[in-house]
């Protein structure tokens, strides 16, 4: 029975072949309505939404982000004046500065132990592999305002238990939200425990797509584990480390939820210290009601996402040429 | 009054006598029995309790309740069956869960349906801010607006329902014949610039100082409260106490270690920040001047009073008295109770979450006068913004809520949060009150007399940005990121110039 059916599903038709190879099949008739158009129809829903809940506001906030925007006010033309007081702006120079200083401080360690990570999940000798990828993807599914709530108590100044450790070796406590390096790593932090074991599922995919015959001939010649690593492994990999890192930058260049609840406002610190560029849009938006001020900020932070993502290109095309 | 749901059959609420209860419960129970006994005789008896309680229930919740029960609209989720569905937005404690449920006791068919924000910006700066923008869509029926933000939302009154205009359903209640149940400086914060009444006054945010009597008197201080209240009558003298306490309680700075963790760094109060507000408050005029236009003056540059609040923080820095514990952080809520500080600047509303954070220091709290005589600090009022659906039923509920007699209660259940209504800060049951966690502080008495001493102060547009930057730059002469407080006060003026506009 289960043969039968596996051959007739065989031979049904798909809807994605086009009329040619339907043609050469016994009952042409029965599919001609099939022939390809359906695919539109399917992909519909997503290009719909896509179109309302994200091409429209996208287009909208370029257009107000040559306005003086008052939501509820007055809305006056005032062209590329935004852009102008925000190149003057030093809030938005302090947060750009953050952002890039938490977001190096996040993903060069997220980088190396998800590798890593993906190195031991790729071992032969590991047990309950399934078990250990599964528990790799929890800090991923849980809600960043939890995350960000159990750091807060961790990183506390008085009774954290970071600070509690630091206290019986006999040194100083940190200031965890006072510091602007120390709240750095703090929300470096978050954002590294929430992503390595993402990042470290993709990496062990793309080490399992690298040929066991490469291993084989690698230590043939002697090759031991950890030249196979950098020899064998490493440049395997290099196409993933170029996704990572670009979808890694996208969302380094968004952190928002981190260091809002770290200080609990959204001035990001009193001094603004951990104020990151997405804070400062949500600020001036919602708090300062400068619609317009904050679209040039949205318009901003795409520019520096796509420029550093060229960046990145280049560099990790680059490496990986020089080394062919 | 007896409350309707009394002749409901009602197997979910607990609003009922006992005995009412029971005794419906048995008659329907039977009746269903019976019937179904002769429809389906096969069944087992396990069965048909199981079937009686659910008919009971369908029938209770849909309407084949005998004519003259009320629906139960208590887990309702939209208007339909018999029940109005309102929405109430709001942040932090303004809606109490008891008084919602004595509201279903006289009102069964109205679901008031809570939807409460992570905080108030979230609230009263965005959502309110969108919805208005895009014509009133998505706006629940009755929307919670802190004080701090009053002042910008009566710049623009076009996003609410003008409440003059309203009357309840019952008594022909209006703004106009309530207004004078609550203080005029109050009502006034819910008055738009152009007349329109937007919001009507919750709380009154009375500001008096919470202490450890207990660690006063370790350390050989002034310990009583009326000692205490005289000890500190002027900030001078407060700082100067303070600065006393911090020498005396003399504990090893920054070790604390595992098994000792309840030795961490002591200190005076909470955090020097609070004074600064508590001190303009005190004061006729912050940041604007009414001038008969809309918006008001600004006075932020010239109003001397905000320049000498600035340097009393300073001062207080200065001398030592504040742990530097940022409120509502997760060391503030442990150090409540560890004792890590001993003084809070307490608005009423405060008072129910110490009690709540910290269990373990009941009876050692009082409350004392603050130093210059009370202050103020929060409180909110409560709109029914333009895109409400609901606006009679709001109406109906607001008046209710914010009246007198509830206002009373929201103080006896939380044992905190203050009315605004004036007849009631003669009452018994408002001012005659001890507060055993508080160390039988007869705490409506001592915010009462604060709170009568408050002169009206001009809110303006840009109220909290001003309000921000200013606290920011006191942070940064507090953490050492400057040295010189002239430079951070002109930076922070100068920031608000560009900012708060």
């Amino acid at each position: 029975m289960s043969q039968q059916t596996a051959r007739v599903s065989k031979k049904a038709p798909s809807p994605w072949k086009p009329e040619k190879l339907n043609k050469k099949l016994n009952n042409p008739n029965a599919v001609l309505s099939l022939n390809g158009k359906w695919g539109y129809l399917f992909v519909a829903p997503f290009f719909l939404m896509f179109l309302v809940f994200g091409l429209l506001p996208i287009i909208y906030s370029v257009y107000i982000a040559f306005f003086n925007w008052d939501p509820l006010g007055t809305q006056d033309f005032i062209g590329l004046t935004n852009f102008q007081d925000l190149m003057q702006d030093p809030d938005f120079w302090l947060a750009m500065t953050n952002t890039f200083e938490i977001w190096l401080l996040s993903t060069i360690p997220m980088l190396i132990m998800s590798i890593g990570l993906g190195t031991v999940l790729h071992s032969q000798f590991l047990k309950g592999s399934t078990f250990w990828r599964t528990i790799l993807l929890v800090p991923n599914i849980t809600s960043v305002l939890a995350v960000a709530i159990v750091f807060g108590q961790l990183f506390g100044r008085d009774f954290g238990i970071i600070n509690l450790v630091i206290g019986s070796l006999g040194l100083p406590h940190i200031d965890f939200i006072e510091g602007s390096l120390p709240s750095h790593v703090a929300i470096a932090t978050m954002i590294v425990w929430r992503w390595t074991g993402y990042n470290a599922l993709i990496f062990l995919a793309a080490m399992l797509a690298i040929p066991g015959e490469l291993y084989e001939s690698a230590s043939l010649d002697g090759a031991s584990k950890f030249k196979q690593f950098i020899y064998v492994t490493l440049p395997g990999l290099r196409n993933t480390i170029t996704f990572v890192l670009i979808v890694g930058t996208i969302g380094g260049l968004q952190v928002f939820a981190e260091p809002l609840t770290l200080g609990s406002s959204f001035s990001g610190g009193d001094a603004g210290q951990f104020k990151t560029l997405t804070l400062y849009l949500y600020d001036r938006a919602f708090v300062g009601g400068q619609w317009g001020y904050a679209a040039a900020i949205g318009i901003m932070i795409t520019v520096v996402v796509i420029f550093v993502s060229i960046i990145n290109f280049f560099l990790t095309k680059r490496i990986s040429s020089e080394t062919k | 009054m007896k409350p309707l749901s009394q002749f409901t059959i009602n197997p979910v609420t607990q609003d009922v006598d006992l005995p009412v209860h029971v005794a419906q419960h048995s008659l329907g129970g039977t009746q269903n029995f019976r019937r179904l006994s002769v429809n389906n005789k096969k069944l087992s008896a396990k069965i048909f309790t199981l079937l009686a309680g659910a008919t009971l229930a369908a029938g209770s919740l849909g309407g084949i309740a005998p004519a003259q029960a009320v629906v139960d609209c208590k887990n309702a989720e939209q208007d339909g069956n018999g029940c109005t569905v309102v929405s109430f937005a709001y942040f932090g404690d303004v809606l109490n869960g008891q008084l919602v449920n004595d509201y279903r006791k006289i009102h069964p068919e109205i679901k008031i349906q809570e939807i409460k924000s992570p905080d108030l910006d979230t609230l009263n700066g965005q959502n309110l801010r969108t919805q208005c923008a895009a014509g009133g869509v998505g706006n629940p029926d009755i929307a919670a607006i802190e004080v701090s933000y009053s002042g910008y939302w009566r710049s623009y009154p076009q996003c609410f329902v003008d409440l003059s205009s309203m009357h309840t359903t019952v008594g022909n209640k209006s703004a106009a014949n309530i207004k004078n149940d609550y203080l005029s400086w109050r009502w006034d914060q819910g008055v738009a610039h152009d007349g329109k009444v937007i919001g009507i006054p919750t709380d009154v945010g009375g500001l008096e100082v919470a202490y450890r009597w207990d660690m006063f008197k370790i350390v050989k201080l002034p310990y009583q409260r009326d000692e205490v209240a005289k000890a500190w009558n002027t900030w001078d003298k407060f700082i100067a106490f303070g600065k006393e306490y911090a020498q005396r309680i003399k504990l090893p700075k920054y070790k604390s270690e595992f098994t000792k963790a309840r030795t961490a760094p002591k200190g005076f109060m909470d955090n020097v920040g609070t004074i600064f507000a508590a001190y303009l408050n005190q004061g006729t005029e912050k940041y604007y001047k009414a001038n008969g236009k809309l918006d008001g003056q600004l006075v932020y540059k010239t109003n001397p009073a905000i320049r000498k609040a600035f340097d009393l923080t300073l001062k207080a820095d200065a001398n030592g008295i504040g742990t530097r514990i940022g409120q509502y952080s997760s060391d503030w809520n442990v150090g409540m109770q560890n004792g890590t500080f001993a003084v809070i600047l307490s608005p009423a509303w405060m008072l129910d979450y110490i009690k709540a954070q910290a269990p373990d220091t009941e009876g050692k709290w009082d409350i004392a006068t603050m130093p210059g005589g009370g202050g103020n600090q929060g409180g909110s009022q409560l709109s029914i913004p333009a895109g409400a659906v609901h606006k009679q039923e709001a109406w109906d509920f607001i008046t209710w809520y914010l009246a007198p007699a509830q206002q009373l209660k929201m103080f006896q259940y939380t044992g905190g949060i203050f009315p605004s209504t004036k007849a009631l800060y003669t009452n018994k049951a408002l001012v005659g009150q001890p507060d055993d966690f508080f160390n039988k502080a007869y705490t409506g008495k001592i915010y009462a007399s604060g709170i009568k001493n408050l002169k009206p102060i001009y809110e303006g547009k840009q109220q909290r940005c001003i309000d921000q930057e200013f606290g920011n730059a006191l942070s940064l002469v507090i953490n050492k990121k400057e040295k010189n407080p002239s430079k951070a006060y002109s930076g922070a003026l100068t920031i608000i110039d560009r900012k708060c506009k």
